[in-house]
């Protein structure tokens, strides 16, 4: 790729940063026709997707199969594949008032796939979570109260120490296990409860879910200016510092 | 019956052919179908897609059975045939998604194209983006088109030997597409940034806490300020445990992960009822409603 | 901004109005100074060759730990599901990824479940980024369809990765890429999933993700092949639940996991350098060998530093909102 070629690339890309961080300052139609085109480029991007990414190969050539090359015989075509089509072109009566109905075929069909699959990845999802939710709250060795370090101890007696509870580990298990139960009960119970008891677990299961929070918040703040670094860095550094002042144009 | 021809055959061109032919004609039918049959017939289709992945999950899997691998009894029989069946339902449900995903394109182009075509206001906008659209449309097929099957494919695999078709392309995506798509996701950061200066406020029990559980997971990944405060700490023994990073990680693995478990559970205790609910056309207002 | 006009206001409604403008007037000034004050704060230490302290942790040490245990020449599927609008993270764990499985040699077959563009995104990495920089240093480059293929994108991550699970070789039927001599051939005919029959027979699945499609894969895919997670900071906390029950081997969560990835790189784990020194010690952990001075920093030492002057510009600006805050009802009583 060209020198020449790639500068123009960039500064494009350069304006059209600067064209979508004007509205920054306010909305403007400097920002909304760099808008526009991105919404357009987006969709005209995924028009081609449709056919480059998902039907050429996942449907076109499993109907018509191919002639295969260097001694391999190509897999047939298989023809009943082609029903996919009216099925799929059902989905575009939705802007029908007399049939919309029929466009609830192919939504059904592709609800029902996704719906048949739930019991067994639910298991999947969450049967290793609450499995790794039952946790030993009772300490199996009483002194010391704190984990001891394990570093440069006899390996069978390190296993020993990481096979043990202790007391502070009890506690932490405790609390985690409280923690898990009372979140959910503010989730489960979040109708009106009579019974004192749950309300206030539940209350305590909103305070303890700010804490989750709390660490998505930061997690998210952490990406979000990692991508505003990168943009600097492609501005200043990238096109500034490696193309401009370099005479690379 | 495998329901298949080899490519390029007669058998095939009428195989899919008369396919066709019944399957826009069983969709004409459709369309004059009394209306008390159109529940059940969607209430079918939704249980019956989903119900080869159920029976794939409830019949026995033969142990260690191999794609290649024949069976030898009836379980076996089965087992491998529903195997298959969840290939068919995949590709099944990969092209009916890819033909609904479609519609999204479609009524973003009607939209715009009414706008244009009545002369709107910011009609102007929506011509920007149908040509942007359009454009890429037709230098993405016609890129595709050369680097895959064009009587120099191979050649254009190199960016050196690229035609001016390529380049446009690449522009199109890689300049412009793929730039903006970044500066989006970035402009948040400056909203975060200007929220939490007004916002992020000690008003109650719930936001301290918030508060102070966001600002020891930021302090947390700072390594420059992990190294100042755990340097005033030995490495070994009691107080090792009041490193920020032990600190952080006690508040992650016992007070977070649990806290966003029983969130995720909640969730998806939600998702397994809808899913139920969905495949059995109970839900009211689903699919078969 | 328009100057709010005073004065002589003369009913109560334009007394409001009035008060209206002036507090939009102040918070557009101050949204200003902030916006303007973190594109300084993003700039400046780009330009700057600032070196931060860091201490992997240990989901990041288990990924890495995790990743060098593939064999050499192994067949490893990856997931990549991110595009440029997250290259400041994911695009960092993407180059500390690749540059170890290379440098392993191993085969690469890589696919999204997300997003259209990603699987053009993850092969312009390759050929833009990865493959001059091993040219450079007179390394064998990364050939398309030898050492690693690209099956595209697939966008119904359900359905496709349940046919993953039950039979690989059906799930990708079909699938085609250019061969050596420039013919369009079967996938499973490329050196990189010849051998490959079933999910089974790959050592390790990476999934390189900025969305949930995680999610999808760990439903269908966890307890039948080891895999790890490079994710961005968003999907952190979420992703983490899978880490904590063992769902998944190793994880590594934005721009911190990046700079672990490549501390790991460099220094290895419990790894003697070449002055028989250990420069990263994790206790009872087996030494795990770095490549150290190879090409190991990224992205990760570029952006740290960076983020550390943004996170404390984010900090000061919690404290002197809520400082204003009590300042402000202070003033009120009195």
């Amino acid at each position: 790729m060209n020198e020449h070629y790639t500068f123009w690339k960039m500064t494009a890309g350069v304006l059209c940063t600067v064209g979508l961080y004007s509205v920054l300052y306010r909305e403007n139609k400097f920002y909304r026709f760099f808008e526009h085109i991105f919404l357009g480029l987006a969709a005209g991007y995924a028009i081609v997707a449709l056919w480059t990414e998902n039907l050429k190969e996942g449907w076109y050539d499993l109907l018509v199969g191919s002639q295969g090359t260097a001694g391999h015989s190509g897999p047939n075509g298989y023809y009943l594949y082609a029903l996919l089509l009216p099925i799929g072109l059902m989905g575009y009566f939705v802007f029908s008032k007399k049939h919309s109905w029929m466009s609830r075929i192919p939504i059904g069909i592709v609800l029902g796939l996704w719906s048949g699959q739930q019991v067994q990845v639910w298991w999947n999802r969450y049967g290793g979570q609450i499995q790794d939710s039952i946790k030993p709250m009772v300490p199996t060795v009483w002194s010391p109260a704190f984990k001891p370090d394990a570093a440069g101890m006899d390996p069978k007696l390190a296993a020993n120490v990481a096979n043990n509870v202790y007391i502070s580990d009890a506690v932490t298990n405790i609390i985690f296990v409280i923690t898990l139960l009372a979140v959910l009960s503010y989730f489960l119970f979040s109708f009106d409860v009579k019974n004192k008891a749950i309300r206030g677990f539940s209350t305590l299961g909103r305070y303890l879910l700010m804490i989750g929070f709390g660490a998505i918040f930061g997690s998210t703040v952490m990406m979000r200016f990692s991508l505003v670094i990168d943009r600097m860095y492609y501005i200043w550094i990238e096109w500034l510092m490696n193309h401009v002042m370099h005479g690379k144009f | 019956m495998t329901f298949s021809f080899p490519n390029g055959s007669s058998g095939l061109y009428l195989a899919l052919a008369a396919t066709l032919i019944v399957g826009f004609l069983a969709m004409f039918a459709m369309m004059s179908m009394p209306a008390r049959w159109r529940r059940p017939v969607v209430a079918t289709c939704t249980f019956l897609a989903g119900a080869i992945y159920v029976a794939y999950y409830l019949w026995p899997k033969p142990q260690a059975f191999g794609p290649r691998d024949i069976p030898q009894n009836f379980s076996e029989s089965v087992g491998s045939y529903l195997a298959d069946s969840v290939n068919v339902a995949g590709t099944i449900s990969t092209a009916l998604t890819t033909f609904l995903l479609g519609l999204g394109i479609y009524s973003l182009v009607r939209i715009h194209g009414r706008k244009l075509l009545r002369m709107q206001k910011d009609w102007g906008f929506s011509l920007v983006l149908l040509i942007s659209m359009v454009a890429i449309v037709i230098f993405g097929y016609w890129s595709y088109w050369q680097t895959k099957f064009g009587p120099d494919a191979v050649k254009l695999q190199l960016s050196s030997n690229w035609t001016w078709v390529n380049y446009t392309n690449d522009f199109l995506f890689d300049g412009l597409l793929q730039q903006m798509e970044s500066a989006m996701f970035s402009i948040i950061a400056f909203y975060i940034l200007s929220a939490a200066y007004r916002a992020f406020r000690i008003r109650s029990v719930e936001a301290t806490i918030l508060l102070a559980s966001a600002l020891i997971m930021m302090l947390s990944l700072m390594g420059a300020v992990e190294f100042i405060w755990n340097s005033h700490l030995p490495a070994t023994g009691f107080a090792a445990n009041f490193q920020i990073t032990e600190i952080a990680r006690w508040i992650r693995d016992t007070l977070q992960t649990p806290g966003i478990r029983a969130l995720d559970f909640g969730i998806g205790l939600g998702a397994l009822a809808m899913g139920l609910r969905l495949w059995l056309s109970l839900e009211r207002g689903g699919v078969s409603a | 901004m328009d100057t709010p006009q005073d004065p002589v206001a003369r009913t109560a409604e334009e007394v409001q109005v009035f008060e209206a403008a002036k507090i939009e007037k102040k918070t557009h000034q101050t949204r200003m100074i902030l916006f303007g004050l973190l594109i300084l704060c993003s700039t400046i230490p780009l330009f700057l060759t600032l070196g931060v302290p860091n201490k992997p942790t240990q989901s990041t040490v288990d990924l890495y730990s995790t990743l060098m245990s593939v064999p050499d020449n192994s067949t490893v599927l990856l997931q990549t599901d991110w595009t440029l609008s997250t290259r400041g993270e994911s695009g960092g764990e993407f180059e500390g990824l690749m540059r170890v499985l290379m440098r392993k040699n191993c085969k690469i077959a890589l696919y999204s479940m997300s997003d259209a563009q990603a699987p053009q995104v993850a092969i312009d990495e390759i050929a833009l980024l990865l493959n001059p920089e091993r040219k450079a240093k007179g390394e064998r480059e990364y050939k398309a369809w030898d050492d690693y293929i690209s099956l595209g994108f697939f966008p119904n991550a359900e359905g496709e990765t349940a046919s993953m699970a039950a039979n690989l070789r059906s799930a990708w039927t079909g699938k085609k890429a250019i061969d050596v001599q420039g013919q369009e051939e079967d996938v499973f005919q490329s050196p990189v999933l010849k051998n490959v029959q079933t999910i089974a027979n790959v050592p390790l699945v990476v999934i390189i993700t900025a969305t949930n499609s995680f999610n999808v894969l760990i439903e269908r895919l966890a307890g039948k092949v080891p895999v790890i997670a490079l994710v961005t900071g968003v999907m952190g906390p979420e992703s983490n639940v899978y880490y904590s029950s063992k769902q998944i081997q190793g994880l590594a969560i934005g721009m911190k996991g990046v700079y672990d990835l490549e501390t790991m790189m460099e220094e290895g784990i419990n790894s003697p350098g070449k002055d028989g020194k250990v420069a990263f010690e994790w206790p009872n952990h087996p030494p795990v060998a770095g490549f150290p001075g190879e090409t190991n920093y990224g992205r990760g030492k570029l952006y740290f530093p960076t983020l550390h002057i943004d996170m404390t510009l984010m900090i000061l600006a919690v404290i002197f909102g809520n400082v204003g805050m009590f300042m402000a009802k202070k003033r009120g009583n009195r």
